[in-house]
């Protein structure tokens, strides 16, 4: 069969679509979320909010196993950055999902790891964010720092990480 | 009061005044107070909200969204650099630390002999200064309220034997909470809020919050008003003057959306961000470095106003509350929150480069891109204020000293400053922030390098006038609330005179 340019074009595309699709399909499935909670994201899609779930727990880890210092799960980081960044521009939030995607897919193949970032084990996460914290291309850099930021921002925004950093939080209340 | 919310319109708005002015910081305070009083029919627009006391909760996150464009998130293209900037009526005097300097005469001596800026001379500057600090009620800290932080730099100054000394603030009323950056909660701030608009409003400006200017509009060399938009409305404002005072970013970008003429690709160029890293030092002894005033205390041993200078760096404390203190130390995970656990012992000092970079904004999308790439001689200068921060805080007592550089540098004696070298301090590498962008839309009479003239007029379009920190030449080396509260006083009779001559 002759190659004509018309088929030529028509099998790339075609290739390109099944290629794309599959990409979506393992880009957000088998992330678990619960419907209550699913529910209330504004910014994050479900697989988005996986993902940053498991990036503030390596981020915000806490330094001691006893459960006295509250966990990023147990202050609900993930929900308030998700509410922090819809309530921001769209041109930082659209880069701001960019960045998860690159974080789950394409951050752990540039580590040598063959599994999604969301299901390394802890100490490989590290390796991960240590890659990015410590990257030779600036954006990367900058891209961490801004991860870094909105972890801590949901963390240490609760009272009760406070004790950490022996903080007595504001002088002022709310009037209710 | 005559401060109309912008998220309350309901339908477009038409309004016809003599003057319109686009920003409600120091300049644009300051411009709307003299419009006034000079009897002009005077709006401002402001695209952030109206904010009073009650409303600073003295938290991060809460403050962060409300009184910083980007919610304190604004970077450089190449996310480098943290610019941070004020949003709301007031700008950044809602949020800054007071600090109160006068443009250095050598810098204005500067911008007349080498910028053509005439008129601004330290001997023709000196009664504006004068006059804001009195309005402001400018005075200088005494050492008695000094905090822990403060008092580690004024001991690490003079063991030394460097040049330092006190600061002057516009607080009166301070409870010394040290939440400044975060809104004053007890209305001890002189600034825009408390001083200005007051006084505009009684000279019979309006402020529109919440609506952003998104054109300047302009026919045959002339100025003819503003279009600017609320969340629901359209504003069109008909004037014959428009003040630009929107900040060195965001007054070239809106000149670059309004199409403003540009022979010589003048706006936007040349912004000088003042930028600056930190150093953190560890005492044995409790800090609490996060209560009292901050930035009370300057060390000027390596400042010089010299163009080109070997000395070219302002040393100041910089103590933050947890969550920008976390943001900044190094590292994450276990690691980092050990270290959190010395907040209550840290004293923190800044670095800010007298920076001589020229970077530039433009447009990408409607909102403002900045370009900067710190050169190589300013990076020197951030390596070498680094390294003489360390060197303070041992001075002043600390145990152990950390540059949250990457990887980070932990010193446990000031002997080991001596093997360090400045090539630690790079972009991406260490945490810069920018919190004084000044000189897109500079001020002189040659309209080749200058956007407005010396009387702060457009060198193209009459009527339109720039009245923020866009109009610096150079950088100040220092905080800019003062030079710009000044300039816009010194400039607004020329405004005056071209709204009366139209």
């Amino acid at each position: 069969m002759k190659l004509t340019r018309r088929r030529a074009l028509g099998a790339v595309s075609g290739a390109l679509l099944a290629a794309s699709t599959t990409v979506a399909i393992v880009r957000t499935r088998g992330y678990d979320v619960a419907p209550e909670i699913a529910a209330r994201l504004r910014a994050f899609s479900p697989w988005q909010y996986v993902v940053f779930s498991a990036i503030a727990r390596r981020i915000a880890a806490p330094d001691v196993d006893d459960g006295s210092v509250p966990t990023p799960d147990e202050v609900g980081v993930a929900a308030f950055v998700d509410a922090f960044i819809a309530a921001g521009p769209e041109a930082i939030r659209r880069d701001f999902l960019r960045l998860l995607a690159f974080v789950e897919h394409l951050a752990p193949l540039a580590c040598k790891f063959g599994t999604r970032f969301s299901r390394l084990a802890p100490s490989d996460q590290d390796r991960v964010l240590a890659w990015l914290e410590s990257n030779r291309e600036g954006l990367l850099r900058g891209g961490f720092d801004g991860l870094k930021s909105c972890v801590f921002m949901g963390y240490y925004r609760d009272a009760r990480t406070w004790k950490i950093p022996a903080y007595a939080g504001p002088f002022v209340r709310k009037a209710s | 009061m005559t401060i109309i919310k912008g998220r309350d319109l309901e339908s477009d708005v038409a309004i016809d005044v003599d003057a319109v002015v686009i920003g409600t910081g120091a300049g644009g305070g300051m411009a709307m107070r003299e419009l006034a009083r000079a009897g002009l029919k005077v709006v401002a627009l402001e695209e952030g909200g109206f904010h009073t006391p009650a409303d600073f909760t003295q938290r991060e996150d809460e403050m962060f969204p409300l009184l910083y464009q980007d919610a304190g998130g604004r970077m450089t293209r190449d996310l480098a650099i943290r610019v941070l900037q004020g949003r709301g009526v007031g700008g950044s005097t809602i949020h800054n630390t007071n600090l109160c300097k006068r443009t250095p005469d050598e810098i204005l001596d500067l911008w007349r002999d080498r910028y053509a800026v005439s008129g601004a001379g330290p001997n023709d500057m000196r009664s504006s200064f004068e006059r804001v600090e009195h309005d402001l009620s400018v005075s200088e800290i005494p050492a008695a309220l000094r905090n822990a932080n403060n008092e580690v730099l004024h001991v690490g100054t003079r063991a030394l034997g460097w040049r330092g000394g006190p600061l002057k603030h516009n607080r009166v009323g301070c409870q010394m909470s040290g939440f400044c950056e975060l809104g004053c909660a007890y209305d001890a701030k002189q600034n825009v809020s408390k001083v200005l608009v007051p006084q505009a409003e009684a000279a019979g400006a309006t402020i529109y919050s919440d609506v952003q200017a998104l054109r300047v509009t302009h026919e045959r060399g002339r100025v003819t008003g503003v279009v600017a938009a609320s969340a629901k409305a359209w504003v069109h404002v008909r004037a014959r003057i428009v003040v630009l005072a929107a900040s060195a970013i965001g007054s070239p970008a809106l000149g670059i959306k309004s199409d403003l003429p540009d022979p010589f690709s003048q706006i936007g160029r040349g912004l000088r961000m003042h930028p600056g890293s930190v150093v953190a030092g560890r005492f044995e002894r409790t800090m609490s470095s996060q209560y009292g005033i901050p930035q009370s205390y300057e060390c000027t041993e390596h400042l010089s106003f010299e163009e080109g200078s070997d000395s070219r760096v302002w040393i100041v404390p910089a103590f933050a509350h947890p969550i920008g203190t976390a943001a900044v130390l190094p590292g994450f995970g276990k690691e980092h929150m050990r270290a959190m656990r010395s907040y209550g012992n840290l004293a923190v000092l800044t670095a800010m480069v007298h920076d001589e970079t020229a970077g530039r904004v433009t447009v990408d999308d409607e909102r403002p891109v900045i370009d900067y790439v710190m050169n190589e001689s300013d990076r020197r200068q951030l390596g070498k204020g680094l390294i003489a921060c360390a060197k303070l805080l041992f001075a002043g007592g600390a145990a152990e000293v950390t540059i949250p550089a990457i990887p980070s540098i932990r010193l446990k004696s000031a002997s080991e400053i001596d093997a360090l070298t400045t090539d630690f301090a790079r972009p991406h590498s260490v945490p810069i922030t920018a919190v004084h962008p000044m000189g897109t839309m500079r001020m002189g009479d040659d309209p080749r390098r200058a956007v407005v003239d010396s009387r702060g007029e457009h060198h193209f379009v009459k009527g339109l006038f720039v009245m923020d920190g866009s109009l610096f030449p150079t950088s100040l080396g220092g905080p800019p609330q003062i030079s710009i509260y000044s300039f816009a006083l010194h400039l607004a009779k020329y405004a005056v005179e071209r709204a009366r001559s139209s």
